[in-house]
């Protein structure tokens, strides 16, 4: 007995230990902050459209389908990078896309619409990232799906890209099924 | 010889100096930019005590009052608006933490995910005094051979 309780420190290293090597090898991002808005409902806002300066109300906007919102800037390389695959996105017809603005300016996400096409059913601008503000954005791109009752189901940080395409894309055909 | 060892002398003289400065920039330094100041000097150090709780998200380690990052700027604004606005402390950080989670705070609250993180240091300690207390207790009056 006596001989056995200077196990213990031992047993304690061993766990801190284990605890920290399955942290290491574990794929865990820490740059990725989990979203403390999954499962719930889409904060409102109001912004200007892009193309015809109108005003909308987020429950204007998002009525009864999944949609996708994704936070843009020009300023912003991986948006540049993302792009081909927010535009395969809209080929999915069970979807809407809204693109978000963030702090930009209207002429030069004009120009970047029409050199890489547009895949956005409607782009919202947020110039001063009051948006951004409401919904927890902390770097571009960030990405969220939307399911047909307004409740956030997941979020993406970091451009979408060939390694996590299709693990997004799965994640937004789950929200419709 | 000689040479070297006065060489040596005047580098930790100057590390020291160095180290001296730095470490009262950092105890003094804060991102804070003069046009966010509030004219008001007591809602102003309110919103500066609540801007060291708050965590950058873009560089994590640091609070939103030490950091330069534009996120870490429009925060602090926020807060400040929120406080000339007439919210409380705790309804801006329920504010912060329902967009950004716990993650936000660098004080994490007490909750069943962070019981462990709170209770593991008392939990050592106590088994640490155990430990020395029960060590002593055997050995006592014992002389070492």
């Amino acid at each position: 007995m006596s001989k056995k309780i200077y196990i213990i420190p031992l047993i304690l290293f061993l766990i801190v230990i284990l605890t920290f090597l399955y942290f290491l090898i574990s794929q865990r991002d820490p740059n990725q902050v989990p979203s403390a808005l999954i499962n719930k409902k889409i904060p409102s806002f109001a912004s200007t459209s892009l193309f015809n300066n109108k005003k909308i109300l987020s429950d204007e906007i998002f009525v009864k389908k999944t949609f996708i919102v994704n936070f843009f800037a020009t300023w912003c390389a991986p948006c540049r990078v993302e792009h081909e695959y927010i535009e395969k996105l809209s080929r999915d017809d069970n979807i809407r896309i809204i693109g978000i603005n963030y702090k930009d300016e209207s002429k030069k996400t004009m120009e970047w619409l029409n050199e890489l096409g547009n895949p956005y059913f409607e782009v919202l601008e947020d110039k001063e990232g009051k948006i951004g503000l409401e919904w927890g954005v902390y770097g571009l791109p960030e990405t969220f799906v939307i399911n047909d009752k307004n409740i956030i189901v997941y979020k993406h940080i970091g451009p979408l890209t060939e390694k996590n395409f299709k693990g997004f894309y799965k994640k937004v055909k789950e929200s419709y099924n | 010889m000689i040479l070297f060892y006065i060489l040596k002398k005047f580098i930790l003289i100057i590390l020291f100096y160095i180290s001296f400065f730095l470490f009262i920039f950092i105890n003094f330094s804060s991102a804070v930019e003069p046009e966010e100041f509030m004219q008001d000097e007591k809602n102003e150090l309110r919103a500066r005590d609540i801007s060291k709780n708050i965590r950058c998200l873009v560089c994590q380690n640091q609070s939103i009052d030490d950091s330069s990052a534009e996120l870490a700027k429009d925060l602090r604004i926020l807060i400040r608006k929120k406080i000339s606005d007439g919210s409380t402390n705790k309804e801006i950080y329920d504010f912060l933490s329902a967009r950004y989670g716990d993650f936000i705070l660098l004080n994490p609250p007490l909750k069943l995910n962070t019981i462990v993180l709170w209770t593991f240091p008392f939990i050592l300690l106590f088994f640490s005094i155990f430990l020395i207390y029960w060590h002593n207790k055997k050995s006592d009056g014992k002389e070492i051979k």
